[in-house]
């Protein structure tokens, strides 16, 4: 087994948790958690791609960074959003958040 | 650790800090100790960055997961309550039917995704050497001009609406 093998199956494992987390996770915070899992889970293939087959390798590395700038940007928001949330319903159980529901 | 051979022992203990801490955080009952499991996830994947000879990518990871994000998300946890007055913690735990299926789907795609790995993984180079930082950042003005303004702008906009969420309560007052 390659070591471009192993990287992509750690990226697999990470983006399987990350899928478990935010499947069964009742709060918001905790599916924000698993988010993260999954987007590193993605740098690392990325990076791991690019360093280990004929790909350029600039593009890999940026790739990443330009991943984490929008992890960044999504942790903002989300933590805004989950501020308003727990101010209008008092909770941020993803159960009692169900305005919507018929 | 050119030759695909033998795996190093290092990726082993990289690889454990991944796998010990990524499930930590997702089944960890307090959200603080859920947290503390994604910082050395984070860690782990710095690490596996550094063996990949891309040192700048897990400065990167440090820095902005580990310094930026974690503080985010531990204000998340600071500033919420849950329905019974504490913070930090998933009050109610989830149904064993639930938990099956959230296995199940996590399994499925990790099974599907990684026989085709396995079949169709082209065969890896040794690893090239490291690339210079002039040389990312010259890749970020030159080709990737676009997407270093658009990730810019995304970053403000993202900023600016997280400030204008945070003001709507205090205005309606």
């Amino acid at each position: 087994m390659s070591y471009l093998v192993l990287y992509h199956l750690t990226a697999l494992v990470l983006l399987g948790l990350g899928i478990y987390g935010i499947t069964s996770r009742k709060s918001l915070v905790g599916m924000l958690i698993s988010v993260e899992l999954m987007l590193n889970g993605a740098g690392l293939a990325l990076v791991a791609s690019s360093r280990l087959t004929p790909a350029l390798d600039e593009l890999g590395q940026i790739g990443t960074l330009l991943v984490m700038g929008l992890a960044a940007a999504e942790a903002t928001l989300v933590l805004a959003i989950i501020l308003v949330v727990s101010r209008r319903f008092g909770t941020t159980e993803v159960a009692d958040i169900a305005t919507l529901k018929g | 650790m050119d030759q695909p051979t033998g795996i190093h022992p290092v990726y082993w203990l990289y690889f454990a800090l991944i796998i010990g801490g990524g499930t930590v955080a997702v089944t960890a009952k307090s959200l603080v100790r859920a947290l503390a499991g994604l910082i050395i996830t984070f860690f782990g994947v710095a690490g596996v960055y550094l063996l990949m000879a891309a040192p700048f990518i897990a400065i990167m990871q440090i820095l902005i997961y580990i310094g930026a994000v974690t503080i985010l998300i531990f204000f998340a946890i600071m500033l919420t309550r849950s329905s019974e007055g504490e913070s930090g913690s998933e009050s109610r735990s989830a149904k064993t039917g639930r938990i099956f299926l959230s296995i199940w789907s996590a399994l499925f795609v990790f099974l599907v995704m990684s026989a085709v790995i396995l079949r169709h993984m082209p065969e890896p180079l040794p690893l090239k050497p490291e690339i210079a930082i002039a040389r990312l950042g010259e890749f970020l003005t030159g080709p990737f001009t676009l997407s270093f303004e658009l990730i810019s702008v995304v970053l403000f906009v993202a900023m600016a609406g997280a400030v204008l969420l945070g003001f709507e309560r205090r205005k309606a007052k």
